[in-house]
């Protein structure tokens, strides 16, 4: 890549004196794993930093990791199996536990459309289209059609939903969300389809095939992993790291000034550059204003999610008809996709504070 | 509009003696005149003609005629009220249904000098909200294909030797809005998922001559303390090189929305893989396929297949003045201008930057200027002579890997328009005849 930068040409008013590259670049090599540049650590100094190179022996601080802490803490799961943990569920179990726990972000079916990913849907063919002028299909990149390996699912499932309780799942209520998220994608078990009473279970979860399994490049695994990454990274063809430093009369064919049209303007705070004293307003936080924000604006906060919105002066005139005390009982007890007291562990007169925020909020 | 120049007389919050009651009503006139302008950007402050004296040197100011706010008021010192524009900035588009625990919140490029990125303007992304930590909870763990496998407070992260290091971070998603065309007329919504901080904290390195990697350990996987338990996978050959855990930035403890107390650094690669709050680090022999390296950061080609591991940020730079929030409308024909903008690479150190004035065709070398470091914003100077003719004003940086910015066309030709992530080609602002400034791409 070198040639790149002495390919370099004379400019207008002066011809450039090009310096050679390691004068820029402190002794650097172009040999690090992502294709760029290492700089040599030496007589304590790193490239413009100094640093202290005194010699100590290693330094040893903290403790050893106890066998529990270690079982506590590592519960990753990988493709070849390492770290499934026991536990089995039904595609049907999956189905309810999806509907009351996921389906308010993720929409019936995993089938999106209230601005949470979309899990289902598509093929794996519509991964070639590009939205270029005059096309409006979009690549769908969903569970069935893009995700590689079946054990982030489950393990992503267990440590990182439900989005507002995340590790509140149990390992069966996994295993039988990702059998049904398996099955509403069409994947198949063990070379069948999957219905309601099909079980996935730590014994057969490595018999799941991804579709899109090979859709990916370079080839991360086995023992040249880190190698094939260096070299598609090193080769700038790979990764349209291919600009030219050309200085007069370059070309870029067919290349046309296009403005931006109807800029967005959809931004908070406003767009605003002026140099003036804030408008005064009202800081103060509210009584339930803060567990609100934290614990129940995920769903109380927009239209999509089907619970009555902030802000929404109708829906919350109804939801009040009944009396604060019927709806703190409802909040309580958990409705619909909502579970006891919205998932917090809130007291019951926090609760009411939290309801008489969000009333005052929506009249 | 005149209003807004004049400051505010006797401002309480600021000043200690009593107000008026006429200043009250002149205070509230400026307020409500910068309620109607704050939607629009203002020109910068103008003197009066020639020959005519001005009234702000020509009249005592409140300010030198009054006492001023006792110097303890802000124990945590905050910037002047007439700044509060400078702000970082939300979009529903970049986020999930208008839902702020999952989005990105920009940096305001437009206002920022040097390139050390303030506390509390750094941009921040998170996927299930900022996490708030209790310090002395925390606990790392360093465990998997090593010797000894250890736990460390917080407290014991720091004794270690030291050092601090500026690097940007960018998240891989900067620019995303604009594959397909320009959407944002702003500069901080283009370029404004990224800042540039000095950070310190520990070398890697330096803690695992301790715990001892075993040599066939190929893979690191790094998982934060957040509720979505963000986790990526690092190849040990960077961790080996310049890797970092670190706990401060810009001299202060770490921001709870950048990671406190604790995050990994890999200088110049995908921020997300600087893994925030971060509690856990496992060696082993083979990558883990975390779910933000797979269903997520992974760059779709038109090929239908995607690229995995993509982990630099490539060389890259927008000019940061002029631009669309701060334009040329206030500049006479033959006034003199910098035209001056940030450049930066995640494989190496910035060597050349050139501006274009025609749209790519021709280009002039600008200068560089203050520091030059790895893998951190490169600050880029080039001084002009305003025509009040229409410009197609480009940056076009170029790193010691010998990587120049490629052209919008030749990026495109590779990558396609739906990989989301890494794009790296060059900006066009259209400087209008009248000298306001739009975003632009030079495409076809």
């Amino acid at each position: 890549m070198l040639k790149c930068v002495h390919k370099t040409i004379s400019v207008g008013v002066a011809t450039l004196v090009l310096t050679s590259i390691s004068a820029f670049a402190f002794d650097g090599k172009k040999d690090a794993v992502d294709g760029g540049m290492t700089y040599p650590r030496k007589d304590g100094v790193y490239t413009a930093y100094r640093y202290n190179d005194q010699k100590v022996p290693p330094i040893s601080f903290g403790r050893k990791a106890t066998p529990n802490e270690l079982k506590a803490w590592n519960t990753d799961i990988m493709p070849d199996g390492t770290g499934l943990p026991k536990g089995k569920g039904t595609v049907g179990e999956g189905d309810e536990l999806f509907e009351e726990q996921c389906a308010v972000c993720h929409g019936d079916f995993g089938a999106g459309g209230l601005g949470y990913p979309t899990l289902t849907g598509g093929d794996i063919a519509s991964l070639t289209n590009q939205r270029t002028p005059g096309k409006t299909d979009a690549p769908k990149r969903t569970i069935g059609t893009y995700w590689p390996k079946a054990s982030t699912l489950l393990w992503y499932i267990h440590d990182a939903m439900p989005y507002a309780h995340p590790k509140s799942l149990t390992w069966d209520e996994t295993y039988a969300i990702t059998a049904y998220l398996l099955a509403t994608n069409e994947i198949q078990l063990d070379g069948k389809d999957m219905d309601d009473d099909t079980v996935l279970s730590n014994e057969n979860f490595l018999k799941i095939k991804m579709p899109n399994e090979k859709g990916f490049i370079p080839n991360i695994d086995g023992p040249n992993g880190v190698k094939n990454v260096k070299a598609f990274l090193s080769d700038g063809k790979n990764i349209g790291a291919v600009g030219v430093r050309c200085m007069k009369d370059c070309k870029d064919d067919g290349a046309k000034l296009v403005v931006v049209k109807d800029p967005r303007t959809d931004v908070t705070p406003p767009f605003a550059e002026v140099k003036d004293l804030p408008k005064k307003k009202d800081n103060s936080v509210k009584p339930g204003q803060e567990e609100y924000e934290k614990s129940c604006a995920v769903c109380h906060g927009n239209d999509k999610m089907g619970a009555p919105d902030v802000g929404n002066k109708e829906a919350w005139a109804k939801v009040m008809k009944k009396g604060i005390d019927k709806v703190l009982a409802t909040a309580i007890k958990g409705t619909g996709a909502m579970p006891p007291r919205g998932g917090s562990s809130y007291s019951d007169e926090k609760l009411k504070q939290i309801i008489e925020y969000m009333y005052s909020k929506s009249k | 509009m005149k209003k807004i120049d004049k400051p505010s007389t006797n401002d309480s919050s600021l000043v200690s003696n009593k107000s008026s009651r006429r200043d009250f009503f002149r205070k509230a006139a400026v307020y409500s005149a910068s309620a109607v302008a704050a939607s629009s950007l203002l020109s910068p402050v103008k003197l009066l003609a020639e020959g005519k004296d001005d009234e702000f040197i020509m009249e005592e100011q409140p300010w030198a005629t009054s006492l001023g706010y006792e110097l303890n008021k802000n124990p945590y010192g905050v910037p002047s009220p007439y700044e509060h524009n400078v702000v970082r900035r939300t979009t529903p588009l970049l986020s999930s249904a208008g839902d702020m625990h999952a989005a990105v919140s920009l940096t305001p490029l437009q206002d920022l000098k040097g390139i050390i990125t303030p506390n509390g303007l750094f941009f921040t992304r998170t996927h299930n909200g900022v996490a708030r930590i209790d310090y002395n909870k925390h606990r790392l763990m360093i465990h998997g294909m090593v010797k000894k496998p250890i736990v460390l407070t917080m407290d014991e992260i720091k004794r270690y030797p030291s050092e601090s290091v500026i690097h940007f971070l960018e998240c891989p998603s900067n620019g995303a809005a604009e594959w397909k065309t320009p959407q944002f007329d702003s500069l901080q919504f283009v370029k404004g998922m990224m800042s540039c901080t000095e950070w310190t904290g520990v070398r890697l390195k330096t803690i695992l001559e301790d715990v001892g990697v075993d040599p066939k350990a190929l893979w690191m996987l790094a998982e934060g303390g957040d509720g979505s338990s963000m986790s990526r996978t690092v190849p040990v050959e960077k961790v080996m090189d310049d890797a970092m855990i670190v706990y401060a930035m810009n001299g202060e403890a770490l921001r709870e929305e950048q990671g406190y107390p604790v995050r990994l650094l890999l200088p110049g690669w995908e921020a997300n893989l600087c893994v925030k709050w971060l509690k856990r680090l496992e060696f082993g022999d083979k990558p883990w396929y975390c779910k933000e390296e797979t269903s997520k950061y992974t760059t779709l080609l038109p090929t239908g297949k995607a690229i995995q591991h993509f982990y630099p940020l490539e060389v890259n730079s927008i000019i940061t003045s002029p631009c669309p929030e701060k334009p040329w409308t206030d500049l006479k024909k033959g006034d003199i201008v910098e035209i001056e903008g940030l450049a930066w690479s995640g494989k190496g150190t910035i060597t050349h930057v050139d501006i274009s004035f025609d749209g790519g065709k021709n280009w002039v070398e600008a200068k560089l200027k203050g520091l030059v470091l790895p893998k951190a914003w490169t600050r880029f100077s080039y001084i002009y002579k305003y025509e009040g003719k229409e410009l197609m004003l480009e940056s076009r940086a170029t790193d010691d890997s010998g990587d120049t910015q490629p052209t919008v066309n030749q990026e495109k030709k590779i990558m396609g328009v739906e990989g989301v992530y890494h794009r790296n080609s060059i900006n066009t602002w259209y400087v209008k005849a009248n000298g306001e400034v739009h975003n632009a791409q030079m495409r076809s």
